[in-house]
């Protein structure tokens, strides 16, 4: 498989567009390979989105560009697959906790908390390449919470 | 004129062709490259990098084609917002009806080919447009 690097260097001031870029990293769910060089599995989208960053990088007064790259060896690539199943794994764990603990709540707070996990399963899934097993149990537990509401409707 | 996109198209140049043929050109041609470099001489690119028709200052190219072109139409921009969240996820705006349409769009690329996408997807967001219009004109969802 492909992988899509993005190489940048953004000044240290204004903090504004470090920040601005750090969040779309975040939301995309890169794997930080070297200070400034960012990775994602290669795609139509995965490669669109890192372009718009990199002129985004550009238009601050930095420097960018996009790179696509295979690793040198399977063991490599199973290595950076691992690393951003790991950290949506880590996101996932903390919806299924919120779900499991939300059967504590009262029923207005338990559908504010269900619409909120709902929202963030979304989020996760838009940055989950390589879906983990916790995947299924967070959405396993968001949709037990949903059935335990219906049932004391 | 003639307009230059990339290929493959998806949600924000579905909408900006629409935008473009609808409000700036309505004899516009579409032509559609893999790479800025392939741009015609005598095209407007947009939605590409580089392109002043692009994505700037957090602004999908959507929305840069509105403010570049002065269109001030409230519903465009109620357009926008949903354009924007289903191109860029980024929860700058509160735009339920985003993911559906990012959906659409993207089923829509796996059955059609560029310029079919481009019939389609108008059709599609005369109608989104028709119904922002009118939610906007009524200040309630329209039946």
């Amino acid at each position: 498989m492909k992988w899509v690097f993005l190489l940048y260097r953004l000044p240290r001031d204004p903090s504004t567009p470090r920040i601005a870029l750090w969040r779309n990293l975040r939301r995309l769910g890169v794997v930080q390979l070297a200070d400034g060089l960012v990775a994602l599995p290669l795609d139509a989208r995965t490669k669109e989105q890192l372009e718009w960053l990199a002129d985004d990088v550009i238009d601050a007064g930095g420097e960018a560009s996009i790179w696509v790259a295979e690793a040198g060896s399977a063991a490599q690539e199973r290595a950076l697959a691992a690393r951003l199943a790991e950290a949506v794994a880590a996101e996932y764990r903390t919806v299924r906790t919120a779900a499991l603990a939300a059967s504590a709540l009262g029923v207005s707070a338990r559908r504010r908390t269900l619409r909120r996990l709902r929202r963030d399963l979304r989020g996760i899934r838009a940055r989950d390449y390589f879906p983990p097993p916790e995947a299924a149990e967070a959405r396993r537990a968001v949709e037990a919470l949903a059935e335990a509401m219906e049932a004391t409707a | 004129m003639k307009w230059a996109t990339r290929s493959g198209v998806h949600v924000d140049r579905a909408a900006c062709a629409w935008l473009i043929r609808r409000s700036i050109d309505p004899e516009a041609e579409f032509v559609f490259v893999d790479d800025p470099a392939e741009v015609p001489r005598d095209a407007t690119a947009f939605d590409m990098r580089g392109a002043e028709l692009g994505h700037h200052g957090g602004d999908c190219s959507f929305e840069t084609i509105l403010r570049r072109y002065d269109l001030d139409d409230p519903a465009l921009w109620d357009v926008a917002r949903i354009v924007h969240e289903a191109d860029l996820a980024d929860e700058r705006f509160d735009a339920p009806e985003a993911p559906g349409l990012d959906v659409i769009c993207r089923g829509l690329s796996m059955v059609l080919d560029d310029p079919q996408v481009l019939v389609v997807a108008g059709d599609l967001f005369e109608g989104l447009y028709e119904h922002r219009r009118r939610a906007l004109l009524l200040g309630r969802e329209p039946a």
